[in-house]
């Protein structure tokens, strides 16, 4: 279990030299030091081209390619191992990318169960209610290849919610969703989190989701 | 829930065409491994059965008689092989062993009664290791002052020049191997002022040496009794060669100037062919085997290439590369038992054609295991290279800090 993600002085690679300008200078995160505790939620506000999904990124391990140091508990996470990343990714960080990562090629259902089997943590029936709170069980057994944009983003949702996770990372969750199925998404995800008791940190452009954050963050 | 979704995900852009390229490829080069093996071990297997063309093989060797007039004149001009002629002869490669002549320094003279008229003569001795014998008689052993008769072993060519030469001409019997063996001889041995009677009986007949042979334990103790002049070097060396055919022994022979008794060139070129050919054709096997698991390696690297969104979206969704792995090393499994057991097929259906011909010149043709063991063997070699080749691969794409995706 993950109690406290610690930033400490991370900066995107790419931001390198540009320490005393924006949008470094002005941000909250970059270069400071703060922590995520489990208890908390957090809202990491930005424009484009700031580095939000990078920090998801970097957060969830896919990539290092920052300066400064990411610490889970006190640990830096450069010393983790791939095995170790992998435990990480099936029972402690959920992730929805911005891209989803959907595979097109499978259906919504088989996109769930190929995250599923290999944590095992959720029913047959628990899915299929999820999907039908968002209102896309009709497209369970649709190619993913087939679905708009926003039908992606909650089967993506649904899959991420398929792990125990002390974090839930969602990159732009509701950039393609309505208002009303915003407050649907927004309400699952804040049920399934307070389940846990785990921490969600969400990033967004401006479409922000319907959640009660404890902490805004400008980017 | 949907059974094994991953593998799904993953066949859709194996190329069928590759792998069978790569199946074909490996099961000829490692088919003609393991034939070209199991047929240098058929052949082979008479190597411990004396008398066969490609057995291991025996050389007598001596100094070129000199020419010149001091030969005539009883001058010793070649005194046999020195110690350090022998020791350089050890030396080389193709070297086994070497047995020495022992020669009888006394006179010694045979009687005999053949179809009762006494036949006399003057006669040599030599002695060499008993274990250079192409015959073993229960008879060879000889222990001095006892009344048993001295075992000699004489070559079968003179048998045969008495039978079809002396014999014929002279109007005698003609006689069998177990005849002469029955015949009861008289030597007489003379020498150092001492001279002695004793029964001696032919106990075998040699194809390989070309002598009159007894024990050592007599020729020692004979030439202690009769000796005059002391140890002598030996005038001829047997060697046992592990390379018969080997061309740099008739170069090492014509360039010290010794000689070889007999005329073994032929089978000897027999082998060495063989060998030369058994190495060319399992190369060319083995060349043929590695290009296939270069293909094979090239289609794994092509396929992750294909798959590597894919890949790298199971891993990020929390599949390690072990289980990403996985399916790609049951794929190559698969295909390498089939190709291995296709090779030991084709091996074992090679050995079955030519069992027959290889029966009806005289050899038996040995067992296939260790070949089919030789395979196993191989194929796991391979197997393990895929193996270390698709984990890397596969650890290489793998989502984490310090890795570029």
């Amino acid at each position: 279990m993950i109690s406290t993600i610690t930033l400490d002085c991370v900066l995107p690679r790419v931001f390198a030299g540009m320490e005393y300008s924006d949008p470094v200078k002005s941000s909250q995160v970059w270069l400071r030091t703060l922590q995520f505790q489990r208890t908390g939620s957090y809202l990491v506000e930005a424009e484009s081209g700031t580095g939000k999904s990078s920090l998801c990124s970097f957060i969830y391990g896919s990539r290092g390619d920052f300066s400064g140091r990411i610490l889970f508990d006190g640990v830096d996470t450069a010393s983790f191992s791939t095995s170790r990343w992998c435990e990480l990714r099936c029972n402690a960080l959920a992730y929805l990318p911005q891209d989803m990562q959907l595979f097109p090629e499978l259906t919504v259902m088989e996109n769930i169960a190929i995250k599923n089997r290999l944590t095992n943590h959720r029913s047959l029936k628990w899915i299929i209610t999820v999907l039908e709170e968002m209102e896309i069980a009709d497209k369970a057994n649709s190619l993913a290849a087939c679905l708009s944009i926003g039908q992606q983003q909650r089967a993506a949702i649904a899959r991420a919610l398929c792990q125990p996770f002390d974090y839930l990372l969602i990159d732009e969750p509701v950039s393609h969703l309505d208002e009303r199925n915003n407050k649907i998404v927004a309400g699952i995800i804040g049920r399934v989190a307070e389940e846990q008791g785990a921490s969600v940190i969400a990033t967004s452009v401006g479409n922000k989701i319907n959640l009660n954050f404890n902490t805004v963050l400008k980017l | 829930m949907i059974k094994n979704i991953v593998w799904q995900l993953l066949r859709r852009n194996i190329s069928v065409g590759q792998l069978a390229g790569y199946a074909v490829a490996n099961l000829v080069g490692l088919a003609i491994v393991l034939t070209a093996v199991q047929f240098y071990r058929d052949v082979t297997s008479a190597r411990d059965s004396e008398d066969s063309f490609i057995s291991r093989d025996y050389l007598i060797i001596s100094k070129k008689v000199n020419s010149g007039l001091g030969s005539l004149f009883g001058r010793q001009e070649a005194d046999g092989f020195s110690e350090s002629d022998i020791s350089e002869l050890e030396q080389q490669s193709w070297v086994r062993r070497i047995g020495r002549f022992t020669a009888g320094d006394f006179n010694v003279s045979v009687s005999v009664d053949i179809g009762g008229s006494n036949i006399g003569t003057a006669l040599f001795l030599e002695s060499i290791p008993s274990d250079f014998f192409d015959i073993s008689p229960r008879e060879w052993c000889f222990v001095p002052e006892s009344q048993d008769p001295v075992p000699v072993i004489i070559s079968k060519d003179y048998l045969t020049l008495y039978n079809f030469g002396f014999a014929a001409s002279r109007g005698l019997p003609q006689i069998s191997e177990d005849m002469m063996k029955m015949i009861p001889l008289r030597l007489s041995l003379s020498g150092n002022g001492g001279q002695q009677w004793l029964n001696a009986r032919i106990v075998g007949f040699s194809s390989r040496l070309n002598t009159i042979a007894v024990p050592e334990q007599f020729m020692d103790w004979a030439n202690k009794k009769f000796g005059e002049n002391g140890s002598l070097n030996p005038s001829r060396l047997i060697i046992e060669t592990s390379e018969p055919g080997n061309p740099e022994i008739q170069s090492f022979f014509a360039a010290h100037g010794y000689e070889p008794a007999g005329d073994k060139a032929n089978s000897n070129k027999m082998t060495y062919f063989l060998n030369v050919t058994t190495a060319v054709v399992i190369t060319v096997g083995v060349i043929i085997s590695l290009l296939a698991v270069f293909i094979l390696l090239l289609s794994i690297w092509l396929l992750l290439q294909k798959n590597r969104t894919k890949l790298i979206r199971l891993m990020t969704l929390g599949y390690s590369s072990r289980a990403v792995a996985r399916y790609y090393i049951i794929i190559v499994s698969v295909i390498n038992i089939c190709v291995l057991s296709g090779a030991i097929a084709v091996m074992l259906v090679g050995r079955h054609m030519w069992s027959t011909p290889l029966q009806q010149i005289g050899i038996t043709a040995g067992s296939s295991y260790v070949t089919i063991l030789l395979g196993i063997c191989l194929m796991i070699i391979i197997t393990g290279c895929n193996f270390i080749a698709i984990y890397l691969n596969i650890n290489r794409i793998f989502p984490r800090p310090g890795k570029k995706i």
